[in-house]
């Protein structure tokens, strides 16, 4: 019973960390994407407004038991990754769940939102919404080969499936992961551009085409629901990245920090490129990060 | 002793001369003798060969002469049960045919003399221990066999009839040939005293002799190239004659081929010879069947690939590989005389006896079509049915004598077997039936004689033990040679004092 | 005993065959009759170990039940049973029903037959009985027979054939039968024999197993049979492949010096067949056809932990076995309901059922979840022990491979769930009702078994783990897997039990937000009522996107697709088609070339003569 509500407050706790932050990087992404783009844009805080409007929204329509539970199922993927991902090193923070799953188990809580979501759109009967799934699915077997490859490179150079290890042994050599394993970092790198969807890998989306993909035909308490669970996901995977290869970190500050500047990478990589199609998309996660990938293992076989 | 082997010969022999006299008494005696007939020797064979394997080949010597100067008839364990064998489908080919040109009794006359000479020349020629009887017994086969390929009368018949009679006379020539050949060098013609003296012989002689033998009998065992006249023959013959074409004159053809090159001389690369004669066959005939348009025809070719298959099971020479053959010759004349008669119901009315005619007839003939379709997984070889048996047996003997690549050979060919087989089938099951195609409802006794052969061939298919016993006493009695030589030659020393 | 379940079985399907003429009821009786007293024969009266022998021509038969093909016995007789149900149901009103109950119990029989043979030639002779029941059911429809029924019957007999072949070579040097002599003495045959008889069987299994290059018969006879079969078809009966390729792989490949060989390429051909299975999938817009590509792609996986072959793995592979069978019986029984329902099994043609058939929408969804093995439920287990099972052994880029073909397959699951059930609902399938109990509920029990194993494994592992002490394995549980954890061979663990829990919780905590937040004022609409391009569509117009589905992937793996194993066969057949119509011309049919055959043959002995016959 005592670990059931040490579990429940750490998720609360974490998870509103998570939500902080994910939605300030989202509001700072605007921001930047604006300034570059030699626009004014919102402030950073835009984001908070937004979602506070669409959770005070009074009413809202559903076409069906799966749409209603769509964000839900998102949800499960957003917190479970937070709960086992270790937010800092050496469970400084709370522990979660961090020992009750291992790297696959975490691979494949990863896409079970999406899945359960791609079902709720695909009720809606919006022809835009399953046309962004169908986007989303081919995008993500791309980009999950180079992502599986350089997990699979740590995996095996480690000898250990599980993420306390791999954050514990760069704390006992002192040495980050992205160093001792370039490749696989590389590879991690490229396919996270994969996981954020930011141009030129937004086709799942598509404003101007799709008219915001799956997402449409969501609103109110839906979108509420969704947007809180696509930046704790985001602040989750981030701090993967930083677990896996940028040596954990040891408080708050440094993890925001790391975090931060990892973002950036996805956020500024194609900010000025016109928008992949769907199998240049996939070809691309298939040409040089799978490469990368193979290195990695390679590296990881002999050396 | 319930009766003597010469009865095989005497008795038809007479029904067949009795037939038209009686027939002027009461019609139906021409129908009903023959089976009376065939059924009385079925019990006689059948008798004498529970005797034979218990106590011993039977040397019946005719007209006193005794042995190596008589002619003489043995009833071995082999001959005894290929003479069941051929008894027991010229019979069941009688049941089907009984109501054969019911109202044109001048044809069912000659049809039922002819039928019951064909059966009586082939039985003779498993029987007889002299060569020039055989000989004489192959003629009578052949002559009955001519007439009867041409029995319908019509353009295509008289053409396969005329082919049968040219091949057919070019085989009794080289048959005369070798045999005046062992003559002038033996001066006997007795089976066995000629396996006895066969080293007495030059040896460039009695190879010349093997090869006009092998060249004769090889075309009444329809090896290729000899067998060009065999696809015509089955196919323009009466639906059961080609029964007892694959059913009984191959089989004693076969048997001829086999007693000459295993008994009759001792040479060297017979059996490597009669693998590769046997494979080719076996290989040309199935390649040849796959794309025949003529439901006959196909059945043909497949009955010469199934005795291009017993010549190369003879040819692995052990006891296992003669097993197998006499199992494969057994099954084969059971299943493929089933084809045969099911399927000329298939195709009853149809002048150009095209496959495509069965499309969807199983709506009609459901049993008849069952049957076929029984007959054709049995002669595939699947199990449990009758065919697996034979080829399982032919298939450990090959491994045991390591000859690795027949096996692959032979399953190879069956694919290409099976494959003709299936979609003979699918047509009759499920493709939509032609308007214009005719069905001929079978008659009871066509059932009953393809029922019988179906029960058959589910009795060896569950059962196997209840023919192997014969099998294996029949293929030790071909491989041991003394003993065949020693059971004639010694019946005539205990007649001559 | 198992007399008595055999006689059952050939009894019970002769005596439905015959009570087809009489009454369908009486018939439907019989069937069920049959399926259950051999069901319950099965789990009441059989103990493990038991073993009876009688002999037939000439041969020693031997018959019983290990923990192994107990383990095989149990998909068998649980998806049949429930199939059995199905099919009263789905089968009504159809021809030929007698022959289809028929077929159905034999094939029944022969797996079961199949399991408990402790000798080869009853072993074969089941496998073909196996064969042409099955071969029934694939040409049952009549649709394609020619094509799909002649590829089906010819693989199936070159891989018996294969068998056959090493049986009579297994027979000709040990002088016996029994399959625990063959195993025996395998360790005195030549060399070539020790490597040729493990082939030869591989051949035929993998022929059943629907392995690359030999799986070409697979997708048009799992979709040409009628679908209450093919659950059992590909469920079940493939599952026979995989018993004989454990069966080889842990009696003989592993007493190979170079068994490492073996075992790559079989692990290799089996990704290659998950990879291309899966590929396919996605491009198919039949349902049937997609099942049966993913059920290619399933059985890859089985294989390559079966080749891997470490405990790990094995498990995996017999975990995987019965779950495919679960949830691939349950997709295609839901399959069947559509078609039934609908008389469409296109994803083109029929869309939104969700609302017209929840119940057969709610199992299928599990299904789905399960097939492509995302947690919570049985899907998962059998994957991460695969994958975990890959690493742990070295085979790093197999695993890639294994997973590519995973993560493509969720392009599959969602276009089967989107296809039928998703979408705009339209008034053309307004009048469908949701499929009789009968077919509903035997899909409702798998699927809820995929959830129970989801969290407790163990309940399927025990068994598992059971049948693989047979073969020779170390017990695993405690290491590997407990009721609901499991391990790796490094020591990493997944604790299944928190882990559901707090999957349930969050999922729980969240809908009943959504579902309490602003309840009054949340309404449904129609799927008509959407915004698109800023217009609302009418009611007659389908909007529901569902043709050239993944049109953008599929080009992008276009070069692999480009080449199909099947042109490659049928240009082979076309090949030989060319060659037999060209021997047939050498019968004439002039009597004169005749005789100058036998004129030919006669010269070319004689001038042969020393040769032949020196």
């Amino acid at each position: 019973m005592h670990e059931i509500i040490q579990i429940t407050w750490g998720a609360i706790v974490s998870f509103i960390l998570a939500f902080t932050v994910g939605i300030t990087y989202m509001g700072l992404n605007r921001k930047i994407t604006a300034r570059i783009q030699n626009r004014i844009g919102p402030p950073w805080y835009q984001n908070f407004i937004d979602v506070i409007k669409l959770g005070s929204k009074q009413t809202s329509i559903h076409h069906g038991v799966m749409q209603h539970m769509g964000p839900a199922f998102i949800m499960v993927t957003s917190v479970m990754s937070l709960l086992i991902i270790p937010i800092l090193n050496q469970n400084r923070f709370f522990p979660n769940l961090n020992f009750h799953g291992d790297l696959v188990f975490l691979l494949y809580i990863m896409v079970f939102g999406p899945l359960g979501m791609a079902l709720g759109a695909g009720q809606t009967g919006n022809p835009n919404s399953a046309i962004g799934v169908t986007r989303g699915l081919s995008q993500m077997a791309g980009f999950e080969i180079p992502w599986v490859m350089a997990l699979v490179a740590l995996m095996i150079q480690y000898k250990t499936t599980s993420i306390v290890d791999l954050m514990n042994i760069q704390v006992e050599t002192g040495k980050w992961l992205m160093f001792s394993s370039p490749f696989a970092f590389l590879a991690a790198l490229l396919a996270m551009l994969g996981m954020f969807r930011y141009a030129p890998f937004d086709i799942v989306g598509a404003p101007q085409e799709l008219a915001s993909g799956p997402m449409s035909e969501n609103g109110g308490k839906y979108l509420f629901v969704m947007m809180s669970a696509g930046s704790v996901f985001a602040f989750a995977k981030l701090t993967l990245y930083v677990d896996l290869f940028m040596g954990g970190a040891n408080n708050l500050i440094i993890l925001v920090v790391k975090t931060f500047s990892l973002y950036l990478f996805p956020m500024l990589y194609g900010i000025v490129s016109p928008r992949y199609r769907t199998e240049q998309s996939v070809r691309y996660f298939w040409g040089w990060p799978s490469l990368f990938g193979l290195l990695a293992i390679l590296h990881a076989m002999f050396f | 002793m319930v009766g003597s082997p010469v009865l095989f010969i005497a008795i038809p022999l007479l029904a067949a001369f009795l037939i038209p006299l009686l027939g002027f008494v009461w019609k139906e005696s021409v129908r009903i003798l023959p089976g009376l007939v065939l059924l009385y020797l079925l019990y006689l064979s059948l008798t004498l060969m529970e005797q034979v394997v218990h106590t011993g080949t039977i040397v019946e010597v005719i007209a006193g002469w005794a042995p190596p100067w008589g002619i003489n008839l043995v009833f071995s364990p082999l001959t005894g049960l290929l003479t069941t064998l051929m008894i027991l489908m010229g019979f069941i080919i009688w049941i089907y045919s009984y109501r054969f040109k019911n109202i044109d009794f001048q044809e069912a006359v000659k049809y039922f003399i002819l039928l019951l000479m064909l059966i009586t020349g082939s039985v003779g020629i498993v029987l007889t221990g002299d060569i020039f009887n055989q000989f004489v017994f192959i003629e009578i086969t052949s002559i009955s066999a001519y007439a009867l390929t041409a029995f319908y009368k019509g353009r295509d018949s008289a053409e396969a009839s005329f082919k049968y009679l040219m091949i057919g006379s070019l085989s009794s020539m080289f048959l005369l040939l070798a045999i005046a050949l062992i003559y002038s060098q033996l001066g006997t013609l007795n089976m066995a005293d000629i396996a006895a003296k066969a080293h007495l012989m030059k040896p460039e002689f009695k190879i010349l002799a093997l090869i006009f033998f092998i060249t004769g009998l090889g075309i009444e065992a329809e090896i290729f190239p000899l067998n060009g006249w065999a696809p015509d023959a089955y196919a323009q013959a009466p639906g059961p004659i080609g029964a007892a074409f694959s059913g009984i004159v191959v089989k004693a053809g076969v048997y001829a081929m086999i007693r000459v090159m295993f008994t009759l001389f001792d040479v060297a690369g017979t059996h490597q010879f009669l693998i590769v004669i046997g494979i080719i066959t076996l290989i040309i005939a199935e390649m040849s069947a796959v794309r025949q348009e003529h439901l006959k025809r196909m059945l043909a070719y497949s009955s010469i690939g199934q005795m291009g298959l017993v010549i190369v099971a003879f040819g692995i020479g052990t006891e296992e590989g003669v097993f197998a053959a006499l199992f494969l010759m057994l099954n084969h004349a059971i299943i493929k005389s089933l084809l045969f008669l099911s399927g000329s119901y298939l195709v009853y009315h149809s002048t150009g006896k095209y496959i495509s005619e069965v499309d969807g007839i199983a709506r009609n003939l459901p049993i008849t079509s069952f049957l076929f379709a029984l007959g054709s997984i049995a002669i595939v070889g699947m199990p449990p049915f009758a065919g697996f048996w034979s080829k399982w047996s032919m298939l450990t003997a090959a491994a045991h004598s390591n000859l690795i690549l027949i096996i692959g050979l032979v399953l190879s060919v069956s694919l290409i077997e099976l494959v003709y087989y299936f979609r003979v089938l699918n047509r009759i099951y499920f493709f939509p039936k032609k308007k214009e195609v005719v069905v001929k409802k079978p008659t009871i006794n066509a059932l009953l004689a393809m029922g019988l052969l179906g029960l058959l061939i589910l009795i060896i298919g569950f059962y196997p033990d209840s023919v192997t016993g014969y099998l294996h006493a029949a293929s030790q009695s071909l491989l041991d040679k003394g003993k065949y030589i020693h059971d004639v030659l010694s019946t005539g020393q205990l007649l001559l004092p | 005993m198992i007399y008595i379940l055999f006689s059952i079985l050939l009894g019970g399907a002769i005596l439905t065959f015959l009570a087809n003429k009489i009454s369908g009821l009486l018939r439907d009786t019989f069937f069920l009759l049959t399926m259950l007293g051999a069901t319950l024969i099965f789990y009441t009266q059989l103990h493990i170990g038991g073993l009876v022998n009688f002999s037939i021509g000439s041969f020693n038969l031997e018959w019983g039940v290990n923990s192994f093909s107990w383990y095989f016995s149990l998909i068998v007789l649980g998806l049949g049973t429930l199939a059995a149900f199905y099919a009263l149901s789905y089968m009504k009103g159809k021809e030929n029903l007698g022959f289809f109950y028929f077929s159905f119990l034999i094939s029944i029989l022969s797996m079961l037959g199949i399991v408990m043979s402790h000798d080869l030639i009853s072993f074969f002779i089941f496998w073909e009985m196996m064969t042409w029941s099955s071969y029934f059911m694939v040409i049952y429809s009549g649709k394609n027979v020619q094509k799909n029924g002649i590829n089906y019957i010819l693989f199936s007999a070159f891989g018996a054939y294969a068998m056959l072949t090493a049986i009579a070579l297994v027979y000709a040097n040990i002088h016996s039968l029994s399959i625990v002599e063959m195993i025996s003495n395998y360790g005195q045959f030549s060399p070539a024999l020790q490597t040729w008889i493990p082939i030869l069987f591989l051949m035929a299994f993998s022929v059943k197993a629907a392995m690359m290059p030999l799986h070409v018969w697979a997708p048009g006879a799992y979709s040409d049979s009628p679908m209450a079969y093919t659950s059992v078809f590909s469920g079940a009966l493939s599952k026979m492949g995989i018993y004989g390729m454990i069966l080889i792989f842990v009696t003989m490949i592993s007493h190979l010096p170079d068994d490492t060989w073996f075992r790559e390429v079989f692990a290799w051909l089996g990704a290659i067949t998950a990879i291309m299975g899966t590929l396919w999938a996605i491009a198919q817009d039949d349902a049937r056809k997609l099942l049966a590509y993913s059920s290619v792609a399933q059985l890859g996986y089985i294989i390559t932990g079966v080749a891997i072959g470490t405990d790990l793995a094995m498990l995996s592979a017999l975990f995987l076995a019965a779950l495919h069978a679960l949830f691939k019986g349950t997709l295609f029984m839901a399959v069947g309901a559509v078609e039934r329902q609908t008389g469409t099994v296109k994803f083109s043609e029929v869309t939104g059922l969700i609302r017209k058939m929840p119940w057969t929408f709610i199992a299928s969804l599990l299904a789905i979840i399960a097939l492509a093995g995302i947690p919570p439920l049985g899907g998962f287990v059998g994957k991460w022990m695969l994958y975990e099972s890959l690493i742990n052994s070295n085979h790093y880029i197999l695993v890639i491979a294994i997973f590519f073909a995973s993560t493509s397959a969720f392009l599959y699951c969602y276009k089967f769930l989107f296809g039928f059930f998703l979408g705009q609902e339209e008034k053309e399938w307004a009048h469908v009702k949701e499929a009789p109990a009968l077919m509903v509920v035997p899909m409702l029990l798998m699927a809820g078994f995929l959830v129970i194993l989801g969290t407790f494994p163990g309940i399927l592992l025990k068994p598992a783990d059971t049948a693989m002490q047979t073969l020779g394995f170390a017990p695993t549980e405690g290491h590997l897997w407990s009721m609901s954890v499991l391990f790796n061979a490094w020591g990493d663990q997944v604790l299944l039990r928190p882990l559901v829990y707090a999957i349930a919780g969050i999922f729980l905590f969240f809908l009943i937000i959504l579902t309490v937040k602003g309840w009054k004022n949340t309404r449904y609409v129609t799927t008509k009522d959407i915004s698109s391009s800023g217009e609302v569509p009418l009611e007659h117009e389908n909007l529901t996107f569902s043709v050239n589905f993944y049109q953008p992937f599929l080009r992008a793996v276009g070069p692999v697709m480009k080449h199909r194993m099947i042109t490659w066969y049928r240009e082979f057949g076309a090949g030989m088609e060319t060659i037999f119509d060209f021997t047939r011309r050498i019968y004439t049919g002039n009597g004169q070339t005749y005789a100058i055959y036998v004129m030919v043959f006669l010269v070319i002995i004689l001038l042969l003569q020393n040769t032949i016959f020196g």
